[in-house]
């Protein structure tokens, strides 16, 4: 990245840090958490509110088995569609679409369900796992379209991945007003519940904990392919250059396609998670924005996917934390956003002034 | 084939990833370390009952295990509300949080509540999860899309009381545990109403009805709404009612809302509209319409909004959820908790049930969990002689909307023609929770998939 602006007072220059520390990467870490817990603390100050009281609260979310648990589920969708956006991002692919591909992801193991449900076809054993199979598919596929618009014609992906989460959105509208409105459900628009067996809870029985395994597991299938795979350094010099991909014999069409492919099976794994593990059945408005979440989450973990894992948590645990705010001190919950606001911009500033330098050239110092 | 050497800048970024894993991690471990001492610090109560039998020379000794705290003076019952809207709403959440406050005043006895807004449906179980970690023994979770979640918790939670508002599933019902009750403040009858109030007023005779979703509630209210205005538009002028009906898809749309009523106002040249959607946007055109010199009509919903529209507003329904909500805080309070599903119909919750009459009518007064707005002097006084008449009746459920009579004697037929009621039948709840037809005076027909 290199970015230049000129003022009136000289050059503004932004440019890459080319070696710096541990010491130096952790402290500044925790100099912009504690930045935001400054700012934080004068809003709190300036709501006439206990700003001491409000920290243990939010650090209460991570200390009560309930509420961790509640975060941790929560983080899930988040954190398996970040994951797809770590591969998308590293591949320069700017996957806005996240939260359109988890809408495909829910509708998919919805689809199976009901396959299921209504017709009969399936042993209930396949059916989770067919879920899954479908779910990532047809995710996929949502992501696949602006992969091959880029791809075969050259379209930036931003707008077309943008644009159908509205269309992912829409089709789930008219699937649970329309055909698949649940028939003893007094005509609102919700499928059937999910039977006990299509439940996200294999694991001891609760979804986060099922949950958690499938983040982790998601996080070491990504950092498997993009640490130790063929695909996977194609994806990566594929987003450092295409024209050096090119000339290296990357054939760098399908690599995009792949790689789009992948990161909305991702997400629709995230969707399924929604369903299957947290609602139980498809309705309208299932996930309130977990996709731009993820976009947030992908930023701050650096693409990392282990990290991803541990930074969707903290997320999760800070919508919990706003609401525990928003009981436990009465405050609105547009504060409590803010205050979750605050932490996020604060570590992203940090994030990258750690990675950048921003240099200054006076006129007539360096450049004459 | 991949060395073992690492790179400098991939050292780098194991160690900034480590930097904030470690965070985490400290938060997931103290987790862990709470999750062990949370759970040794909170033994389960063991009560030993003695009673004795008079009569026989008896003692029967019966230990029981109770999870459930008994409420004294000095402590607080606690009561957690989760709402779908931001209480500022000045609709549906607005008026949850009313009643919350109406409950807590007339309660008598210590309470403390606390609410969590704008909760998305996904996130109901973390917002139930974190009112009963503040220790609320009473939940109400105020829309519909909480249901599931709701059930699911109250099976969790067998010592706390879960109350959701506009749902079908109740331990009463059959179909969730015993600890959770359904609750809803039930218009249909004050739909009628208004649409009596909007036949008396009509000058165009063609009214409009902005529409939330095509779901059984909403029809329901439509088709009151237009049976009441035919009724009365049918029996000032001889020809029936025109109506239209707009849908915006959303319980909180403010501008699709605005865009629906000007359509309706402009283009199918309606001069009263009724809408569910849960801002005074409707009611807000109509009064700009006022000022361009055009009268036209709206109402209250859920609230009193006559502020919004002072020569707009007709009439309108309001709810006031406190008296719903101090039933349950008393008998959580005193341990009498019986699973109920509740429809709040005119006259329910009043201290004074029995009809009144006509000059007496309490029609326009706030009183029991559904009531009708202030009546507005434009609406002539024969018409609100029969409005009020009609409100006390229904008090005592004397008077029905969906019957021949609340169709000038005339069976209510669909849009299709079909005969949907016919002379001495009444709707009964199955089919007020069912309705997927539209009267035929409705020009619209429903959306189907």
């Amino acid at each position: 990245m290199s970015l230049k602006i000129e003022t009136r007072f000289g050059r503004i220059r932004v440019e890459r840090r080319v070696g710096y520390g541990r010491l130096y990467s952790i402290s500044m870490t925790l100099l912009s958490l504690a930045l935001a817990f400054l700012v934080v603390a004068l809003i709190l100050a300036s709501l006439g509110l206990d700003p001491v009281k409000a920290f243990q609260v939010i650090f209460g979310v991570f200390m009560k088995p309930s509420l961790l648990l509640e975060s941790i589920k929560q983080s899930i969708p988040i954190c398996l569609a970040a994951l797809g956006l770590s591969i998308a991002f590293k591949m320069n692919f700017w996957n806005i679409g996240a939260e359109g591909q988890i809408y495909m992801g829910m509708i998919a193991s919805t689809g199976i369900v009901l396959l299921h449900a209504y017709y009969g076809f399936f042993h209930e054993w396949m059916v989770m796992p067919l879920m899954f199979l479908a779910s990532f598919l047809l995710g996929g596929a949502w992501c696949l379209i602006p992969g091959a618009l880029k791809a075969r014609l050259g379209v930036n992906e931003i707008l077309p991945t943008l644009m159908l989460n509205y269309v992912a959105i829409l089709i789930v509208d008219f699937l649970v007003h329309g055909p698949w409105r649940d028939p003893k459900g007094y005509g609102f628009p919700l499928s059937i519940p999910f039977p006990e067996y299509t439940k996200l809870n294999i694991v001891l029985g609760e979804p986060a904990y099922t949950g958690l395994l499938f983040s982790i597991l998601g996080a070491a299938a990504v950092f498997f392919l993009l640490e130790y795979t063929k695909l996977g350094f194609e994806i990566k010099v594929v987003g450092q250059s295409p024209a050096v991909a090119r000339y290296a014999g990357i054939r760098v069409r399908s690599t995009i396609l792949l790689g789009s492919f992948l990161a909305g099976g991702l997400a629709g794994i995230g969707g399924l998670s929604i369903v299957s593990g947290i609602i139980g059945r498809l309705r309208p408005g299932a996930s309130p924005g977990y996709g731009y979440t993820a976009i947030i989450v992908a930023a701050l973990a650096g693409l990392n996917p282990w990290v991803t894992v541990a930074v969707s948590i903290f997320f999760g645990g800070l919508i919990t934390a706003g609401g525990a705010l928003q009981m436990s001190m009465g405050i609105p919950k547009a504060a409590a956003q803010m205050i979750q606001a605050v932490i996020f911009l604060m570590i992203l500033v940090g994030e990258f002034i750690k990675r950048y330098r921003i240099v200054i050239e006076r006129p007539g110092a360096s450049e004459r | 084939m991949r060395t073992g050497k690492i790179s400098r800048r991939k050292f780098l970024g194991v160690a900034r990833s480590a930097a904030i894993a470690g965070i985490v991690a400290a938060g997931i471990v103290g987790g862990i370390a709470g999750y062990v001492g949370g759970s040794s610090a909170a033994p389960p109560r063991t009560v030993t009952t003695t009673t004795t039998v008079a009569g026989a020379a008896q003692t029967v000794t019966e230990t029981r295990t109770v999870t459930q705290t008994v409420t004294g003076a000095a402590e607080p019952l606690k009561v957690g509300y989760v709402y779908i809207g931001p209480v500022g709403d000045y609709g549906w959440s607005y008026g949850h949080d009313r009643g919350r406050r109406w409950a807590d005043e007339h309660f008598g006895l210590p309470v403390k509540s606390f609410y969590r807004e704008s909760v998305p449906e996904a996130e109901v179980g973390s917002a139930i999860e974190t009112l009963i970690d503040e220790g609320a023994k009473l939940i109400f979770t105020t829309s519909f899309g909480y249901m599931d979640a709701t059930a699911e918790y109250a099976a969790k939670y067998p010592d706390r009381y879960f109350v959701h508002i506009s749902g079908y599933r109740s331990g009463a019902a059959g179909n969730a545990p015993e600890n959770m009750s359904a609750a809803f403040a039930e218009f249909y009858q004050l739909y009628y109403l208004n649409g009596l109030a909007a036949g008396a007023v009509t000058e165009t005779g063609v009214i409009g009805y902005v529409g939330a979703y095509p779901i059984p509630e909403v029809v329901r209210h439509i088709n009151a709404f237009v049976l009441g205005a035919n009724y009365a538009y049918k029996k000032r002028t001889g020809k029936n009612i025109k109506a239209h009906v707009t849908w915006i898809f959303s319980w909180v749309a403010p501008d699709e809302a605005r865009k629906a009523a000007i359509a309706l106002f402009e283009e199918k040249n309606c001069d009263v509209i009724a809408f569910t959607e849960d801002t005074p946007s409707v009611l807000q055109v109509a009064e700009e319409y006022w000022k361009k010199g055009r009268k036209v009509w709206s109402f209250s919903h859920y609230s009193d909004m006559r502020e919004y529209g002072p020569n707009a507003h007709l009439t309108g329904q309001i709810a006031n959820w406190g008296p719903i909500y101090l039933d349950f805080y008393r008998m959580v309070a005193t341990n009498s908790w019986i699973s109920v599903d509740i429809w709040a119909r005119i006259g329910d919750y009043t201290p004074y049930r029995w009809r009144r009459p006509v000059e007496q009518s309490t029609a326009g007064q706030p009183e029991g969990a559904v009531y009708l707005a202030p009546l507005n002097p434009v609406i002539p006084s024969e018409w609100q002689m029969l409005i009020k008449q009609k409100y006390e009746e229904m008090k005592e459920l004397l008077f029905e909307p969906f019957s021949v009579e609340g169709n000038l004697g005339e069976p209510i037929k669909d849009q299709n023609g079909e005969v949907r009621i016919k002379a001495g039948e009444r709707a009964d709840h199955d089919m007020l929770w069912n309705m997927d037809w539209l009267v035929e005076y409705i020009e619209e027909p429903l959306p189907k998939a």
